[in-house]
């Protein structure tokens, strides 16, 4: 049965391993057909600025996107 | 000029690993003498058999090998490594043990000191 | 009732997540630096079960260190979490 995860990331993209964290369990709750959430609030909301340009570590600009594109949703 | 740049902070959970390794390869390439002091948390950035997989993190544990290559005396607290369950054996190579009087002494000679 | 702990054995976060997990005889997750708990003897005293994430033992190097914990990957624990009545941390 699906259910909704509601994720609530208040932390700087390249600061902490959230990103990831929160990166990892949305792509495979949305792979299992389950409907997910994501509140970024405080810091988190730097997570979804444009241009971003990392190295060297999780790129949340860009693995965000891909999971706008596989149903992620997004609040800020 | 020598900088001492101390970790307490293990790898990949936050940035400041990464931000110690790049700030004493950056010291390193200027040429500044650099000793990197792991200390508490600090002493898992030498575990041995890190894989980051496609995570997207760079291989710290590569880095401090490199940095090593680059010169850079790597000195692991024998406490710490004690303390957070951690063996001589399961660190890398060529990682100098030391206790906290020879660390207060790097620290007592180095020019400036960085602590992540 | 599953406790999730991010911060190492070192932290108070650490610490708390586990003693909450312990008084709520509940099981754990350990991810992020939380899988240093997976590290000798850093589980002592806890009953319930430990599972850890394979990819952030991997990370630190730490996936020869089992001691009794049990290896998940991510699609486990979004089944777990779907699961539980309850989940709460990260701690």
């Amino acid at each position: 049965m699906a259910k909704t995860f509601t994720i609530f990331l208040t932390t700087a993209p390249y600061n902490s391993e959230n990103t990831l964290t929160a990166v990892r369990i949305s792509e495979h709750a949305l792979s299992k057909g389950h409907n997910v959430n994501l509140i970024a609030s405080g810091d988190g909301v730097y997570c979804f600025l444009k241009g971003q340009k990392a190295k060297g570590l999780p790129h949340a600009g860009d693995l965000f996107v891909e999971l706008i594109k596989k149903g992620l949703k997004v609040y800020l | 000029m020598k900088l001492a740049v101390i970790l307490t902070k293990p790898p990949y959970g936050d940035i400041q690993a990464a931000e110690a390794v790049r700030h004493a390869m950056g010291a390193l390439s200027e040429d500044i003498e650099v000793t990197l002091v792991l200390v508490d948390d600090g002493v898992f950035l030498t575990k041995k058999g890190q894989d980051v997989g496609n995570s997207g993190y760079t291989d710290l544990a590569e880095a401090v090998t490199d940095l090593m290559d680059m010169g850079c005396d790597v000195l692991v607290e024998k406490v710490s490594l004690r303390e957070v369950g951690l063996d001589t054996d399961d660190i890398l190579d060529n990682i100098k043990v030391v206790n906290g009087y020879e660390i207060s002494e790097t620290v007592k000679e180095a020019d400036k000191t960085m602590i992540f | 009732m599953l406790v999730l702990i991010k911060n190492s054995p070192e932290t108070k976060e650490g610490k708390r997540g586990l003693k909450i997990a312990r008084d709520a005889s509940a099981d754990i997750v350990l991810l992020q630096n939380g899988v240093y708990f997976a590290v000798n003897e850093m589980l002592d005293g806890f009953c319930g079960t430990a599972y850890a994430v394979e990819e952030d033992l991997k990370m630190r190097g730490l996936d020869d260190i089992k001691r009794g914990i049990k290896v998940i990957d991510w699609g486990q624990l979004v089944d777990m979490m779907a699961q539980e009545d309850k989940v709460i941390g990260m701690f």
